[in-house]
């Protein structure tokens, strides 16, 4: 299975046992974690869509918990990916502003034609390199560096900065965008 | 042998200063106190969960309720028992005078009523009662566009988990709104939040105090935490709670001050004239956190 779907909200109710929709503290954050990358580990996907449209509030705290510490943790080997799903205008601001606080950055996926963006810390050049692949399809750093007019060495750095933060996928010399469907 | 404290006749985050001296004043191991509010007219949030902080502390201290007098006027007396502060206060205090029986208040402009945060379950509820309520009251009453909703019921989050990651100890939360005409001549939504708790000097202490040296104080341990964000905790994670209610304050025009040991520090608003630090106050259990939300120059 190349996609997993996981309901935060479900791991939500599971983790703290209440009737509440919303994401916050830290120790719920922690528990909502655990459970997402239990859940991770036993499907062993190429990507895990994290849908969080059935949730309410999600503080600050708590963002820092549950995406932050999932990118940097164990349950997320080298390749896999993750991608928010369902998430509104206050979720965003909440996981961005924690996520630029620890240099990490992580794909949403919105409804309708929006596509993947990116919220996060990521400099201009890979940020350059993340709309490229996006407008024209996988590449290599000749192609990007031809495209944007840069060295190779920069298009190799931006693409590999992309890969590192989880946002490209790389198959032999070829940078892709995350599989998501 | 029992020695009066007073409670000034209007107890806001500023006079809440006469009170924390007149607490403070004397030899406060050897006399049981006794919380005079027969005077008091009215209580701002912070001022009450204020109160609750000075029982718990020396009760938790003694193992003896101080005791007190509940105010003489008797609007004022069912204010309070419709905030909701003495069902707590029954449990932290010998009361003397009549406590009126009326219900907590649902209703009315208490938006929570003073609750108690001891774990993270506490701070759930919370948040969930919270925002249905501050919806209403920050849109069609302080004429806040609908997205302060959320902010506020996470700096409010924030907040109270300030209690529970470092206080060692529980707490209590209150939400008023009220109209604060004689400073701002604005509504106003007030989040007051105070535990009687280890106070920021001590919680940094460990991580903090030899880089400042002889500097280390109640008042640094403030600056750190609040200005330059730094946490007890060596996650560059951390630090993110009262960032976020930084944050958006900085949106809404709020205001931001906490009060901890003997010092006292406020993020102010244009708005607002309080001073950004200040020190040697007299000392104070724990940690005291009121966040402002001034109406919008519109809607008034």
């Amino acid at each position: 299975m190349m996609i997993q779907k996981i309901s935060v909200d479900r791991v939500l109710r599971e983790a703290v046992a209440t009737p509440y929709r919303d994401l916050v503290t830290r120790a719920t954050g922690a528990a909502v974690r655990v459970g997402i990358e239990r859940e991770m580990i036993a499907a062993d996907c190429l990507t895990t869509l994290l849908d969080f449209s059935a949730v309410g509030l999600v503080d600050f705290s708590c963002a820092d918990e549950v995406v932050a510490k999932l990118l940097l943790g164990q349950a997320l080997p080298a390749g896999r990916h993750v991608v928010l799903w369902g998430v509104n205008e206050d979720h965003s601001e909440a996981i961005d502003h924690v996520l630029r606080r620890r240099d990490l950055a992580i794909l949403v996926l919105d409804d309708g034609a929006g596509g993947l963006r990116v919220l996060g810390r990521l400099a201009d050049d890979p940020a350059a390199a993340f709309g490229e692949v996006h407008r024209v399809g996988p590449l290599d750093s000749p192609a990007l560096a031809a495209a944007l007019a840069w060295s190779l060495e920069r298009a190799a750095s931006a693409l590999d900065t992309l890969v590192i933060l989880r946002l490209l996928r790389a198959e032999d010399s070829t940078y892709r965008p995350v599989p998501i469907a | 042998m029992t020695r009066i404290v007073e409670i000034p006749a209007s107890l806001d985050d500023r006079s809440f200063e006469q009170f924390a001296e007149s607490l403070a004043a004397g030899d406060p191991g050897a006399t049981r106190p006794l919380f005079d509010a027969r005077g008091v007219q009215w209580a701002s949030p912070y001022g009450l969960v204020g109160l609750l902080t000075a029982g718990q502390a020396w009760q938790e201290a003694r193992r003896e309720r101080p005791l007190f007098t509940i105010p003489a006027h008797d609007d004022v007396a069912r204010y309070w028992a419709r905030a909701g502060f003495f069902l707590h206060a029954a449990e932290l205090f010998e009361l003397h005078g009549k406590v009126p029986k009326v219900k907590v208040d649902d209703h009315s402009d208490v938006l929570l009523g003073v609750t108690p945060v001891r774990a993270s379950e506490d701070v759930h509820q919370v948040v969930g009662m919270i925002q249905e309520r501050a919806s209403r009251m920050l849109s069609d009453k302080l004429g806040l566009d609908a997205k302060a909703t959320m902010g506020f019921a996470m700096a409010l989050s924030e907040a109270c988990q300030n209690i529970v990651e470092h206080a060692g100890t529980g707490g209590w939360v209150s939400v008023h709104a009220y109209s604060y005409r004689r400073r701002l001549g604005r509504r106003v939504v007030v989040i007051a939040v105070s535990d009687a708790g280890v106070g920021f000097r001590k919680s940094l202490e460990g991580e903090q105090a030899r880089r400042y040296g002889d500097r280390w104080s109640d008042g640094a341990a403030l600056e750190a935490a609040v200005i330059q964000g730094v946490s007890r905790f060596r996650d560059p994670g951390r630090g993110q709670g009262l960032a976020g209610i930084k944050r958006y304050l900085a949106r809404w025009e709020g205001k931001l001050s906490i009060r901890s040991g003997t010092a006292r520090i406020a993020i102010v608003p244009a708005w607002d004239e309080d001073v950004p630090l200040t020190d040697h106050l007299a000392y104070f259990p724990g940690s005291q956190l009121q966040v402002t939300i001034p109406a919008s120059q519109v809607a008034e």
